[in-house]
C-alpha cells in the first residue's frame, strides 16, 4: 500500500504550549483511521495542519508527497468541526459552490446524498439545526472524489439518527484508492468503522496499531481501551 | 479569480444594491429640488454638501467592506471555507481587490455624474469662475488617488494577514493589527517617501489663484512610488495568506 499522508517530527506551539509535540502519523491508500483523545488532545490541530490551515512549528508532513498547499487542497477533502459555511448560502448555493471550486466535486452524488440525509436544497444554512448541518458539512465533504479525506469529530452534537446516517455514508465514500482520517472522542460510534488507530493525549502519540490486533492483544474493544487510557 | 469574484459578490449583494440605491435615491431627490423653478441658485450649495456628505459616507462605507472582505475570512469561521479551496493567496486576495475596484468604479460614475449635474445647474458665470479656479492635473490626480487608496487598504489587509501569521487567536489581534499598520505607516513615510518624494509632505489646493496640487509636481513619480508598494504589498499579502497564515 502506498503511504498518502506522512509526518514526521509534527510539532505546533500555540506560544508556550505544544499542542503537538514530534509526532509521526503514516496514513496508507484503501484505509480508515482514527486519530483518537480526549479534547484538546491535538487531534483537531494535526488535521488543521494536513489541510494547510496551520503551519508546523516544527517538523514536516506531506500529502501525496507534496506539503500542504493549492495542490494538496485539491486531493484533500476536509470536514471542520465549526460551521463554516458562508450564512448567506442556501443548502443549494453550497452545492454550487462547492461544484465551481473543486474539481473532483461530484453534483449528482451531493444530490442523492441529500436524499439521504434528508436535506432540503432551498433551506438556508443558518436554519439548519445542528444534526442538519453536521450532515450537510459531510454531504459536502465526501462528494468530492478526493484522495484523503480529513473529518474532524463528525458526530459531535449530532443526534443519533444523523450518527447512523453519516456513518453510513463515510462507509459508502469508501474505496481503495481513498485514505479517510476522523477524529473524534465518541470511540463507540465509530470504532466498527477503524481499520487503524492513534491514541493522542497532549500532543503526543501514546498508543497506536492496527484496531482489529489491539482489540484481540488486549482483549478490549477500542472503545473500553480509549477509557483505559484516558 | 472570476468564479471566487461571483462568490464576493453573492455574499454581500443586498448591501452593494441598498449602499448604491441610497445614493443614487438622495441624489435624485436633491436634485428634483434643485431642478425646481422656484429653488433659489443660492442653495444649489447646500444640496451639493448634502450630496457630497451622502457619497463620501458611502466611500467610507467601501473602504470599510474593502477591510472586512479579508478580515471576515481571517478571523471568523468562513476562513475554513475560503483557505481550503484550492486557489493560490493571490487568486483569493485578488478577487476581493476586485470587487473593490468595481465598487470604486461605480461609486465614481454615480458621483461624478450627479457632481457634473448639479454643477451644469450653477449659473454660467460661476461655473466658468470655478473652472478658472480648478485646474487638476486630471490623470496624475486620478491615477494617484486610486493607487493611494489600493495602498490603503493592502496596507491594512498586510496587517491583518501577519497579525493573522503571528497569532493564531483572536486575542490582542486588533491591537497588534492596528501597532503594526501605524508602524508601516511610519516605516514608508520616513524611508520610502521621504528620500524620493518630499514635495507629499506639502499637498495642498489653492482656491482663488491656479490650483497647486503639490505632491503632483513631482507629477507620475507619486504614482510609480504608489504603484510599486501597491505590489510589494499584494506580493507579501498574498505570500502570508498562501504559505503562512495560522487559521
Amino acid at each position: 500500500m502506498e503511504q498518502i499522508l506522512k509526518s514526521s517530527q509534527l510539532s505546533k506551539y500555540f506560544y508556550q504550549k505544544k499542542a503537538l509535540d514530534k509526532v509521526d502519523i503514516n496514513i496508507e491508500e484503501g484505509k480508515i483511521y482514527g486519530i483518537l483523545g480526549p479534547n484538546g488532545g491535538g487531534k483537531s490541530t494535526f488535521l488543521k495542519i494536513a489541510a494547510g490551515l496551520l503551519k508546523p512549528s516544527q517538523g514536516e508532513i506531506t500529502i501525496d508527497n507534496k506539503k500542504p498547499g493549492v495542490y494538496t487542497k485539491s486531493i484533500v477533502s476536509y470536514l471542520p468541526e465549526t460551521n463554516y459555511l458562508y450564512k448567506w448560502m442556501k443548502i443549494k448555493d453550497t452545492l454550487n459552490f462547492f461544484n465551481d471550486l473543486y474539481a473532483d466535486f461530484d453534483v449528482e452524488r451531493a444530490r442523492e446524498s441529500l436524499k439521504f440525509m434528508e436535506l432540503e436544497e432551498e433551506e438556508k444554512v443558518t436554519s439548519l439545526s445542528k444534526g442538519m448541518m453536521g450532515r450537510l458539512k459531510l454531504t459536502l465533504a465526501l462528494s468530492r472524489k478526493s484522495k484523503v479525506y480529513l473529518l474532524d469529530e463528525p458526530l459531535n452534537g449530532i443526534d443519533p439518527i444523523s450518527r447512523e446516517k453519516i456513518i453510513t455514508s463515510i462507509l459508502d465514500s469508501y474505496s481503495e484508492r481513498t485514505s479517510i482520517l476522523i477524529c473524534s472522542h465518541l470511540i463507540y460510534y465509530i470504532e466498527k468503522l477503524l481499520d487503524y488507530v492513534f491514541f493522542l493525549s497532549e500532543g503526543r502519540i501514546i498508543l497506536s496499531g492496527d484496531a482489529e490486533e489491539l482489540r484481540n492483544k488486549r482483549g478490549m474493544s477500542i472503545d473500553k481501551l480509549f477509557q483505559e487510557v484516558f | 479569480m472570476i468564479t471566487l469574484l461571483k462568490y464576493e459578490i453573492y455574499r454581500r449583494w443586498r448591501w452593494l444594491v441598498l449602499r448604491y440605491a441610497a445614493l443614487i435615491i438622495i441624489g435624485a431627490i436633491l436634485l428634483n429640488r434643485v431642478s425646481s423653478p422656484t429653488y433659489q441658485y443660492e442653495f444649489i450649495g447646500e444640496s451639493i454638501g448634502k450630496f457630497a456628505l451622502t457619497s463620501l459616507i458611502i466611500f467610507i462605507i467601501i473602504i470599510v467592506e474593502g477591510i472586512n472582505m479579508l478580515k471576515e475570512d481571517l478571523f471568523e469561521e468562513s476562513g475554513y471555507l475560503t483557505f481550503t479551496i484550492p486557489k493560490k493567496g493571490r487568486t483569493i486576495l485578488a478577487s476581493k481587490l476586485a470587487l473593490l475596484l468595481l465598487q470604486l468604479i461605480l461609486w465614481t460614475v454615480i458621483t461624478i455624474g450627479f457632481g457634473s449635474i448639479f454643477f451644469s445647474k450653477l449659473p454660467y458665470p460661476e461655473i466658468i469662475q470655478i473652472k478658472t479656479q480648478i485646474n487638476f492635473y486630471f490623470f496624475p490626480t486620478v491615477l494617484f488617488i486610486l493607487t493611494a487608496f489600493f495602498n490603503f487598504v493592502l496596507m491594512i489587509h498586510f496587517s491583518l494577514t501577519l497579525t493573522k501569521t503571528l497569532l493564531v487567536n483572536k486575542r490582542y489581534s486588533g491591537i497588534l493589527s492596528i501597532g503594526i499598520f501605524f508602524f508601516l505607516v511610519y516605516l514608508i513615510e520616513k524611508l520610502y517617501y521621504g528620500p524620493f518624494l518630499n514635495q507629499i509632505k506639502h499637498i495642498s489646493i489653492e482656491i482663488g489663484s491656479r490650483s497647486n496640487i503639490d505632491l503632483l509636481s513631482g507629477g507620475y513619480t507619486a504614482v510609480f512610488l504608489n504603484i510599486i508598494l501597491t505590489a510589494i504589498f499584494f506580493t507579501a499579502t498574498a505570500y502570508l495568506l498562501e504559505k503562512k497564515i495560522n487559521i
